[in-house]
């Protein structure tokens, strides 16, 4: 009989993890997704009208955002804004969220463009011809039709989304990453703490695993959606 | 409040440009020491990203057995993981295994410095990416100009070499300068491993000076200086390099 022990450093790493990381995790994807698709699409839409100015500033935000590394966004709001005014001092968390809404709505703003675009003219014809106004043509008749063609690039920021907020463990904010690296420095820390060994390899590894494990199945959803929808 | 707030941040708009001079005075040479190293990484992971990716997306294209489906394992848990945490395992995790002993050797060639583990983790992720850019174009090269070089009298390779590779280089070409683009924006995460390029020495500098908002103003205008130069370069590519079918 091959009996596999699970070390008893284990347990503790694996709960703190599963109880503080992940959910931080989660809140973090959940509030940038939400944040990142409404400002996205409303962006996405105002840029298909052609007035100069307004497309201009859609153009610089979209560019900037999508520019910028993530790292350094969210370096700048959550390092560079409090020294404009103590009021825009925000936690780790809610920075890294803002960082990812700013960086993920450029990428929607740009899909939504695209989706709209791609809806033919007489689609707008017929909705004006019925007598809806922009605002109207758009809510019920342009956009679901582009919504469609949305959701495949809608699943991939998802995942992008999760991956990226392991940014947040730069300014330390406790999601999945920072609890690893947490818990690896606290069992390579003396007894009784610790107990002064290294266990990198395993928790970054495990971690690994636990991202594969999320975002697997939604890459998949999102090639077949694009397979399906487009 | 109109009447008041414009002013205001006029004359703090007016500070900030002011002081952005003596910044740029004190930190100028750092700031492009560090340029060079963010561009030295970018470079060597770039140039490797695109050898991974014809080699692995021509394996891909080509389902050449067994190297095929380990490229297809490679890409999968790349692209499915965060580039952070796979930067924290090479540089963190892997120098664990460097005392053990792996059929007679000792893997001590696992413990990277700062710039071979930057280098190589936003290689791999590039290479990862550029497989599937790669594997995408070649696939997109019609069958009758491959059956037309193999009518021609070449070989597999050759032909790959003189038919495929050529034009379907240039239909990868965009995806997988967009993939460069993010290799570049990527090296920003080294600060987490200490490989003092731009991102870390502007943090350094930030916590010597406290100029704040200097600091982030210089770091945020070279980074979209390069990535926007880039973005650029692919746009007059498309027009120079397009298929002459496609005009």
């Amino acid at each position: 009989m091959l009996a596999v022990t699970i070390p008893d450093w284990v347990e503790p790493v694996a709960r703190y993890i599963f109880e503080v990381g992940i959910p931080n995790t989660l809140r973090i994807a959940a509030i940038s997704l939400v944040a990142a698709t409404t400002i996205g699409v409303l962006l996405g839409t105002l840029l298909t009208i052609r007035f100069l100015p307004s497309r201009a500033l859609i153009r610089l935000y979209i560019e900037v955002w999508r520019g910028l590394p993530i790292l350094v966004t969210v370096f700048m709001i959550y390092l560079a804004l409090p020294a404009f005014t103590l009021r825009l001092e925000f936690k780790p968390l809610t920075a890294a969220a803002i960082g990812l809404s700013l960086w993920g709505s450029a990428q929607i703003a740009e899909a939504t463009r695209g989706a709209i675009q791609s809806i033919p003219r007489e689609q707008h014809e017929a909705a004006a011809a019925l007598g809806f106004g922009w605002v109207g043509r758009h809510a019920f008749v342009i956009l679901p039709q582009a919504l469609r063609r949305l959701l495949p690039p809608l699943v991939s920021l998802l995942v992008n989304i999760i991956q990226n907020t392991t940014i947040a463990q730069v300014i330390g904010a406790p999601e999945v990453l920072e609890t690893a690296e947490r818990s690896v420095e606290r069992i390579a820390s003396e007894p009784p703490a610790g107990t002064g060994e290294i266990h990198a390899f395993e928790i970054y590894g495990a971690v690994m695993v636990v991202f594969f494990l999320i975002s697997f199945p939604l890459t998949r959803l999102a090639a077949y959606l694009e397979r399906r929808l487009v | 409040m109109q009447g008041t707030a414009a002013p205001a941040l006029s004359a703090m708009m007016l500070a900030v440009a002011f002081e952005l001079g003596a910044f740029l005075d004190e930190n100028a040479t750092e700031l492009a020491h560090a340029l060079v190293r963010t561009l030295k990484v970018s470079v060597i992971a770039i140039a490797g990203a695109f050898v991974i990716g014809a080699v692995l997306g021509a394996a891909r294209a080509h389902r050449v057995p067994v190297i095929s489906q380990l490229a297809a394992v490679y890409v999968e848990v790349i692209r499915n993981t965060p580039i952070l945490v796979q930067i924290f395992f090479i540089f963190f995790g892997l120098p664990q295994l460097a005392n053990v002993e792996f059929v007679g050797v000792r893997l001590e060639f696992l413990r990277f410095d700062a710039f071979t583990a930057g280098w190589l983790a936003v290689m791999i992720w590039g290479g990862a990416f550029n497989t599937e850019n790669f594997r995408a174009g070649f696939e997109a090269v019609p069958y009758r100009y491959r059956e037309a070089g193999l009518a021609l009298g070449f070989g597999r390779v050759r032909t790959f070499l003189n038919v495929t590779l050529p034009i379907g280089g240039r239909i990868a070409l965009p995806s997988s300068i967009n993939t460069y683009i993010s290799v570049l924006k990527n090296t920003s995460l080294l600060y987490v491993i200490a490989y003092d390029e731009l991102t870390s020495t502007a943090l350094q500098i930030n916590a010597l000076t406290l100029r704040t908002l200097e600091t982030f103003f210089v770091l945020g205008v070279v980074y979209l200086a390069l990535v926007w130069t880039l973005s650029a370069l692919i746009r007059l590519l498309e027009g120079h390099l397009a298929l002459p079918e496609s005009h």
